[in-house]
């Protein structure tokens, strides 16, 4: 009967300790994926740039239509290539920061699912489906 | 968290922005006990209380969501008003195609310029210099980024919420079935000494 029990868990017991870690853990695990999301546009908008800064390259028009906000203003090739190059690295390193956060999270993660399976095994299940 | 209080009050806080804080339970049968609930009604309460924690969440993600859109929206009228200032003095005219209606594209040359209209909604637009345009801009950028922080903050406390109330219907309903179990052997136990 012992066994039993502790097998479907009820006869653990679950401190507020180990509910605050879980709930630790359910924050961080969203913090992942919402950084997720961030990495991607980041990089799109990063290759976007990249793709922008060779054509330009190509073109050879003095004047190039660069937007800002809802209109394409006409500037001057030169300052549209400092501009992109500018914008490049600003993305560049605001995805080199979000990756960054996310390496500390997913070890931080690690170490919270290797306390919380010591304590509760397979009564607790923190997999991703 | 140094905060474990022995009460099992669960958080420091009993509500955040009208968001009512889940209860942590140390002991499922003292809790059933003392609230004078049975297994069934209790997790009929966790699991309403959930039900309405994702009611809250969902409109607090509407809200991010706009927060989310308007902030680089701001930006772009930033970008746009720092052009008009760089412009300004070195008496080039901005030429800037823009689109009069979908799909069609009209030609402006915008001179020398000291000010430019802000649509502020509800139908009213205003004239201002670049410099206070400027200013206001950011005041409104300055203000949805830290309404947007605060809005974080009140998801996050949501979603501990939300986990608190799942890992307490958790317990009550493995407990209710470890009750029926200890109910269900012990009667066969003593039928099998009978034979």
């Amino acid at each position: 009967m012992q066994q039993q029990g502790s097998k479907s868990g009820s006869e653990m017991e679950v401190t507020w300790d180990d509910q605050q870690n879980i709930n630790i853990f359910s924050r961080l695990n969203n913090r992942v994926h919402d950084l997720d999301d961030d990495i991607k546009s980041a990089k799109e908008k990063c290759e976007n740039l990249e793709d922008a800064g060779n054509e330009l390259i190509l073109a050879d028009e003095e004047m190039v239509r660069f937007q800002i906000g809802e209109v394409f203003a006409h500037v001057p090739r030169d300052d549209v290539e400092t501009k992109i190059e500018e914008m490049k690295e600003a993305t560049c390193k605001s995805l080199e920061k979000l990756e960054q956060e996310k390496e500390s999270i997913v070890t931080q993660m690690a170490a919270l699912k290797k306390v919380l399976y010591a304590k509760f095994k397979d009564s607790i299940n923190l997999e991703e489906d | 968290m140094s905060s474990s209080s022995p009460s099992g009050s669960g958080s420091d806080l009993t509500e955040r922005r009208g968001i009512p804080a889940a209860k942590f339970i140390q002991d499922v049968e003292t809790y059933l006990s003392q609230s004078g609930l049975d297994p069934n009604s209790a997790l009929a309460f966790h699991q309403e209380r959930l039900q309405q924690y994702k009611v809250v969440e969902m409109k607090l993600l509407a809200q991010q969501r706009d927060l989310q859109a308007k902030i680089p929206d701001i930006e772009k009228c930033l970008e746009v008003v720092a052009t008009l200032e760089a412009k300004k003095g070195t008496g080039e005219a901005l030429l800037a195609d823009f689109e009069v209606s979908e799909g069609i594209y009209s030609r402006a040359c915008i001179e020398d310029t000291d000010s430019v209209c802000l649509w502020l909604g509800a139908n009213v637009m205003l004239e201002y210099s670049c410099e206070e345009a400027s200013a206001l801009l950011k005041n409104n950028l300055e203000n949805a980024k830290a309404s947007l922080e605060v809005l974080v903050a009140d998801l996050q406390f949501l979603r501990d919420q939300v986990t608190v109330t799942q890992v307490t219907i958790a317990r009550v309903y493995n407990w209710d079935v470890h009750q029926r179990r200890v109910k269900q052997v012990t009667p066969t136990a003593i039928a099998v000494a009978d034979s």
